[in-house]
């Protein structure tokens, strides 16, 4: 009788989990459909700023601006590493955290000092754990980044290189293949690769006026393409949160439908123990009692 | 009027905010205000904080607030790139105003004039001209 009710506490009790997980799941699933849509508001914008840029790439002196110029030695690196504020979602931390170490370590081979800056509490708590010096970190914001995050991040992340405190800054995030499949990847931010900068493929369409110069152009555009590059990883890194947790969270759900199957089997079975034990007593009983009655009658 | 129109859009980050046909485009530039008609020739230019304006079709004006950005002029076809733009009519000036105040009781707590003062003195100047913007269409 005991088992009986302990397993069927437990079908309740894998009930009410397989609930939230399906719950989650669903909340997932919407919620990327919207992540997806602010990818796509994000594209013509980016599309626009990396064609003005390839044309002012194309005519101004790209080689003076800080931005763009590799320092001589490459002695700090900054990673900036995308995970998200809450757990359950499957790899999606680990995937990014993984690959921060990887290039970490390769960046120590090459004798270069490494810091972090740490978007999303999982790869801050991480990397407070293992013990890497933060520059900065923003938390609280990893499910719906907005531009004005990505220029934060940007401005942070200029100023210290301007000011040649660092010398390279590396972006590791998922980048959000589809709603079922995401990947982590790096992308070297600073300095600009001079191939964005001026594409050989671009043609030059016309003679273009700057205002007031080229030059000065080329200062406010570089680094609003910067944030646009940080603002296009943030929204993928969101994008890639929902859709990890909706993968994890549906499997989940898949192996709750599971367990409950394999429970209410083992329940019936033991039920059937139960009635089966129970007739047998019975029939024992019954039989005892006929003996006795007998042998009452030949008396 | 000419036949000729501009194909002008109006993109930030997070939206595109306009996108259509319009007869003349008036610009925040950084060294003043640049009016452009079609065949313009090629221009690519800084903004600065400020308005923007655009002719429609039927004569009729619309009036943008932009957090500056840049405008591209190629064969008619206007790009606007702003970090913010949006429409004076859209402005929420109650909002706004309550923002205005805390931006400014933050300036006056802050005591030495480091990135902190330099962030909210940019964002006090994006408010005030949303706000003028908006009040000035009223």
């Amino acid at each position: 009788m005991a088992q009986v009710r302990e397993i069927k506490r437990r079908i309740r009790s894998v009930q009410n989990t397989q609930q939230i997980t399906k719950t989650m799941e669903m909340v997932s699933a919407a919620k990327i459909r919207r992540a997806q849509f602010r990818i796509e508001s994000a594209r013509p914008y980016a599309a626009g700023m990396i064609d003005v840029l390839n044309n002012v790439g194309k005519r101004a002196d790209v080689n003076l601006h800080p931005l763009l110029t590799r320092h001589e030695k490459i002695k700090k690196t900054v990673i900036v590493a995308l995970s998200s504020d809450r757990g359950l979602c499957g790899a999606f931390n680990t995937n990014v955290i993984r690959l921060a170490e990887d290039i970490i370590a390769a960046e120590k081979q090459k004798n270069r000092a490494v810091t972090i800056f740490a978007i999303g509490r999982k790869a801050i708590n991480y990397f407070n754990y293992v013990g890497y010096e933060l520059i900065g970190e923003l938390r609280e914001m990893s499910d719906s980044p907005t531009f004005a995050h990505a220029k934060f991040i940007a401005g942070e992340l200029i100023q210290k290189y301007t000011a040649k405190e660092i010398d390279k800054v590396v972006l590791v995030f998922n980048h959000f293949k589809s709603a079922m499949e995401q990947k982590a990847i790096k992308h070297v931010l600073l300095p600009i690769s001079e191939e964005t900068v001026a594409a050989e493929e671009v043609k030059l369409t016309a003679d273009y006026l700057f205002e007031p110069s080229d030059g000065e152009v080329l200062n406010h555009l570089l680094p609003t393409y910067i944030k646009a590059l940080i603002y296009r990883a943030l929204l993928e890194s969101a994008a890639s949160e929902h859709g990890a947790r909706r993968t994890a969270m549906k499997s989940a759900t898949d192996n709750a439908v599971d367990m409950i199957a394999r429970l209410t089997r083992t329940f019936n079975r033991a039920r059937q123990a139960l009635i089966t034990q129970e007739i047998a007593e019975i029939a024992g009983g019954a039989e005892a009692l006929k003996a006795v009655l007998q042998v009452g009658e030949e008396e | 009027m000419a036949e000729k129109k501009l194909i002008c859009r109006i993109l930030t980050p997070e939206e595109t905010v306009f996108e259509g046909e319009v007869e003349m485009v008036v610009a925040p530039g950084k060294d003043g205000e640049i009016g452009i008609l079609p065949l313009h020739i090629p221009l690519v230019s800084v903004l600065k904080t400020g308005e923007l304006r655009l002719k429609l079709n039927d004569n009729k004006w619309e009036n943008i607030a932009v957090d500056g950005g840049y405008l591209e002029i190629n064969e008619d076809k206007v790009i606007v790139l702003a970090d913010f733009a949006v429409f004076a009519s859209k402005v929420d000036v109650a909002r706004l105003e309550a923002r205005t105040k805390e931006i400014k009781a933050k300036i006056a707590n802050i005591k030495d004039h480091g990135d902190e003062f330099f962030a909210a003195t940019r964002e006090l100047e994006y408010l005030a001209n949303r706000l003028r913007v908006a009040k000035k269409n009223k």
